[in-house]
């Protein structure tokens, strides 16, 4: 598979640079306990973590082509769009809004000042509160514009 | 390693693939092979013409429970005809995406994993 699946990616954001045994790994990132191990050991057959003495971390010696293949454009794409599946096929509590939208480029300037705002709105928001809400609640965020006409041609070609 | 006994290998994999769980029991009364002989097979013993077809007459009645896949195959019939080398890619990415994430789900499966790491 090209790159990480969302679920691989999850396991390697909560280990960062600690070395975490199995229970932490698991009730961080509120996989269940069979897909955790799985995760773990496929993470480990690929070599991109390691473990000792029971604790587990991110490999130190990844080579450059296995981070390209992990952060490549592509791949992040991909992990991107599963997320945004899950997001769009949520059953509960599901908050999701697509609009065709008339604006004028007066409004189109406020509108993407208003992005910018909540960008750094979100940013401090993570690192308030990044060492006390554990990776499990985080809340998944996405935002995107396009025009209609260059999207239709992109979905019409392909391309 | 001969091409009846890769064959043969695919054909069991491809089982456990959609019966990951199965013990020998269960293999017996699905395939209608002997249980005696189910181990032996599983163990490498080179399968009859019979056998196989049981092997894959199982997996076809698991795939019929599922209309949709007779429409998938389909679709990719049509995608392999009209889309580009680039959009198969993402499509066959996506589909891979979707069948790793399912498989952490399911107990440890050796060959499967080895496939995914070698992929």
């Amino acid at each position: 598979m090209k790159g990480l699946s969302s679920l691989e990616r999850n396991i390697l954001e909560c280990l960062g640079r600690q070395s975490l045994s199995y229970e932490i790994i698991q009730h961080q990132t509120g996989l269940h306990e069979n897909v955790c191990f799985n995760l773990l050991q496929a993470l480990i057959i690929r070599g991109i973590i390691t473990s000792e003495g029971g604790r587990y971390k991110v490999s130190e010696s990844i080579s450059p082509l296995m981070m390209e293949e992990i952060n490549g454009l592509e791949a992040r794409q991909l992990e991107s769009l599963e997320l945004m599946e899950a997001v769009v096929e949520q059953k509960s509590n599901r908050i999701f809004r697509l609009q065709k939208v008339a604006m004028d480029p007066r409004d189109e300037k406020i509108f993407l000042a208003m992005l910018s705002n909540l960008d750094s709105f979100l940013q401090d928001a993570h690192k308030k509160s990044q060492t006390s809400v554990p990776l499990k609640e985080r809340k998944v965020v996405f935002w995107g514009v396009g025009e209609v006409n260059s999207l239709m041609n992109q979905i019409v070609t392909g391309r | 390693m001969s091409p009846q006994t890769s064959l043969q290998q695919k054909t069991i994999q491809r089982y456990r693939q959609f019966f990951p769980e199965d013990t020998l029991r269960e293999i017996s009364s699905r395939t209608g092979i002997q249980i005696t002989r189910v181990f032996r097979l599983m163990n490498g013993k080179n399968m009859k013409v019979g056998e196989l077809e049981a092997f894959e007459r199982a997996v076809t009645v698991k795939t019929a429970e599922n209309p949709n896949f007779a429409h998938m195959s389909t679709v990719i019939e049509s995608a392999s005809a009209v889309l580009t080398n680039e959009e198969l890619g993402k499509i066959a990415d996506y589909v891979q995406r979707k069948v790793a994430n399912r498989t952490f789900g399911r107990m440890y499966i050796r060959s499967t994993y080895q496939d995914m790491s070698i992929a």
